[in-house]
């Protein structure tokens, strides 16, 4: 560019001056020589100072790379293999009472319900037994995805002296065509609450009926579930749980896997708030002697929901047993009961709560009571419970029971019980049930 | 005869051909039908004028899941009381969190509020910031772009329909955000309270003050102490405006408004909450009405 200009200028000097004033055109050339000159330093100039800032990157990249290479070097090795992000989701639940009641507790542990629990078999009594303070337990829940196919669960029960496997199982996640498989020891699909644990029940007392044919643990067991949900508008579920039969109570043969518990639920939306879930079950086992025993249920949920954290819920369910025995007066024993309850929800803090049981059908050997000239008619019992929920996660309820199906020390004895418990779950978020 | 059962052979194989796509949310639900068209069958599993926290497990959402080709969930912790057992026992693979046909849309937001320090005793906080983002109407603009994204993924059959879709849906939104800002711009309304937090996002786009909350935490109901307390934070800043959502209880609201002299305003929080906002636009015109108002 500069040579350019040098030569267009040298060119139209020559031309326009000829060769005259020779002296003026050689002062003229002489200063653009030094124009030059002083571009050209200037050029160098600049390129030095890029060059050195080129340098300074340079060097400054160097440093930053050194710095986070001592940094990288200064943190701890420790953590390399740390695996904290794939910890189980972990929820604790504590569930504690204060218990007031007209039995003394030595009385209370021996009762019996009349065809159900006879003597010599005690009933079992986990929760709420003694009056005065009882910690019924902390539950231990924890759930993780296995991998992409397997979900885990597990539910630790721990008593004050005990520590128990409630429930430990995986379920598939991705098998087609709207089937599920659970396998592990789990509680079995059968009616309407036994699945469920007792801190979700709408109260704390567990109905008479599933006590009677089940105790405390419902039906639960090692064993292999596989649901099918129908591809329909209307929800339609089935299932069948093939399970060891370990429960005394009704089965008891544990030689090799004898209990089987099918079902099949369904649900309708009768209008945007009022729903219904009914249900019919059925569980074929052996007892401990051997023979057949088949349990039945029926139930049926209304929900109508009033708002975001108002209902009412009506849930009712009929169970009955039909049991083959030794017993030469009766040989099957024909059994059944049933519990209705409604519970009303308030407001997400408040909600209050009934329940009526009674023993329908107890077709059963009871000569040894009415020997001894003990009524064995009109088992019923009455609860109702208040409920006060400061926050999801916590909940005091007052539940008062009157109960007119126990013996005691040898003569019925109606059972006044007034409690109330706490139960609070903390850590992983708990679902609301249905 | 055989026409007859032509014809509903082919409605019910036409019902088939097109994608399930259940979404938690209206709003969700409004813009899925927007970008899928005549190729989707939109269901909204909760219900607009309920809680979005506290939606009711009902077993029939079971069956709407079951069939679900994609669902499509609000995230950042709002539906963690109510959906996870319920994809659990849909016993449908294809929807599964983590599975193509699962999509968390709050991944695609800037989440605001997130707390420096997350527990229970703060109150039902989500450790992922404000889940309540679709307040802000220009959310609309992410979730269609995303959903259409998702659904050339799933079903690349319609991909030039998804597309189009989209663009068109997006024109037309750019249009309508336009004269939205404008009136926006003129309202008069600059500072509020509001029940729980639900309309953040909106507040902080149009820069109005939230100046409390009439919950003290949230999920916490009430109290006399954090109300007077709320009464004079009001006074001190002239607040004249309390936006009250459709499901909690409106008495707090209506007492503060007595005794300050503020207005409650009923705001929707999703599309259809109220009656006149079942549409997309009617739903965000609703929202600016009733605040600026």
């Amino acid at each position: 560019m500069v040579k350019k200009l040098t030569f267009l200028s040298l060119f139209a000097a020559v031309s326009l001056m000829a060769d005259s004033e020779l002296d003026a055109l050689k002062a003229q050339l002489q200063e653009q020589q030094k124009t030059t000159q002083k571009l050209l330093q200037k050029v160098t100039k600049l390129e030095k100072k890029q060059q050195q800032a080129q340098a300074l990157q340079a060097k400054k990249a160097k440093e930053q790379e050194d710095a986070s290479l001592d940094a990288a070097f200064a943190k701890d090795t420790s953590s390399s293999f740390s695996q904290t992000s794939y910890l189980p989701d972990i929820a604790l639940i504590l569930n504690m009472s204060a218990v007031g009641r007209n039995v003394k507790n030595s009385d209370y542990a021996n009762f019996a319900i009349p065809g159900f629990i006879d003597a010599p078999v005690k009933p079992e009594l986990p929760y709420n037994k003694e009056r005065g303070f009882n910690l019924n337990y902390a539950e231990v829940a924890m759930h993780s995805m296995v991998d992409p196919y397997f979900e885990a669960f597990a539910i630790f029960h721990l008593h004050p002296a005990a520590f128990e496997i409630e429930e430990a199982y995986v379920t598939t996640t991705s098998l087609p065509a709207g089937l599920r498989v659970k396998a592990g020891k789990f509680k079995s699909a059968f009616g309407r609450i036994n699945e469920k644990h007792q801190h979700s029940w709408h109260f704390d007392e567990q109905p008479i009926i599933y006590k009677a044919l089940f105790g405390p643990d419902g039906i639960s067991d090692p064993g292999l579930q596989v649901q099918w949900v129908a591809p329909t508008d209307t929800y339609i579920m089935a299932g069948i749980d093939a399970m060891q039969g370990s429960n005394t109570r009704s089965f008891g043969d544990t030689e090799i896997n004898n209990l089987y518990v099918g079902y099949l639920k369904s649900s309708l939306d009768l209008t945007d708030n009022l729903s219904v879930l009914g249900g019919v079950s059925w569980a074929h086992g052996k007892t401990t002697e051997k023979k057949s025993s088949d349990v039945y249920g029926v139930d049926l949920t209304f929900r109508d929901q009033l708002g975001s954290y108002s209902a009412l819920t009506w849930q009712s369910e009929y169970l009955q047993r039909n049991k083959d025995t030794n017993n030469t007066i009766v040989a099957t024993q024909k059994q059944g009961g049933l519990y209705s309850e409604l519970v009303y929800q308030y407001n997400n803090n408040y909600s209050a709560g009934v329940r009526y049981e009674k023993i329908t059908k107890n077709d059963t050997d009871l000569s040894a009571y009415t020997n001894n000239g003990i009524d064995t008619s009109n088992l019923d019992k009455y609860t109702v419970m208040l409920q006060y929920k400061p926050f999801p996660f916590s909940r005091l309820r007052l539940e008062y029971s009157h109960d007119r199906t126990k013996v005691i020390a040898g003569q019925r004895k109606d059972v006044d019980t007034a409690m109330l418990t706490l139960n609070i779950a903390a850590g992983a978020h708990p679902a609301h049930a249905y | 005869m055989k026409k007859i059962f032509l014809t509903v052979l082919f409605v019910t194989s036409s019902l088939f051909a097109a994608l399930n796509v259940d979404t938690t949310y209206s709003t969700l639900g409004a813009v899925a039908k927007k970008i899928g068209g005549d190729n989707v069958h939109v269901v909204v599993l909760g219900s607009s004028k309920y809680d979005p926290h506290f939606i009711v497990p009902k077993p029939s959402l079971l069956s709407k899941l079951r069939r679900a080709d994609l669902l499509i969930i609000n995230g950042g912790g709002l539906e963690l009381g109510w959906l996870p057992p319920l994809i659990k026992s849909a016993n449908n693979g294809k929807i599964r969190a983590g599975a193509p046909g699962f999509l968390d849309m709050s991944h695609f937001i800037k989440m605001i509020d997130k707390p420096a320090s997350v527990s229970r005793a703060f109150g039902d906080i989500h450790a992922q910031g404000n889940p309540h983002y679709s307040s802000d109407p220009y959310k609309v603009l992410i979730m269609a772009k995303v959903i259409a994204r998702k659904l050339e993924q799933l079903d690349p059959a319609h991909v030039t329909e998804y597309k189009n879709n989209l663009e068109n849906f997006l024109s037309q939104w750019n249009g309508y955000l336009k004269n939205y800002d404008a009136k926006m711009a003129e309202c008069k309304t600059k500072k509020v309270v509001q029940y729980h937090e639900l309309y953040n996002y909106f507040l902080r786009r149009y820069d109005i003050t939230n100046i409390g909350n009439i919950e003290p935490l949230p999920g916490i109901a009430p109290s006399s102490k954090h109300t007077l307390q709320l009464m004079n934070a009001m006074k001190a800043n002239g607040v004249k405006k309390i936006l009250q959502d459709v499901y909690h209880e409106k008495r707090t609201a209506k007492f503060i408004a007595a005794k300050t002299g503020a207005t409650v305003a009923v705001i929707p929080h999703d599309v259809g909450s109220v009656k006149g906002s079942e549409s997309l636009e009617g739903f965000y015109n609703m929202i600016a009405q009733r605040i600026c108002k």
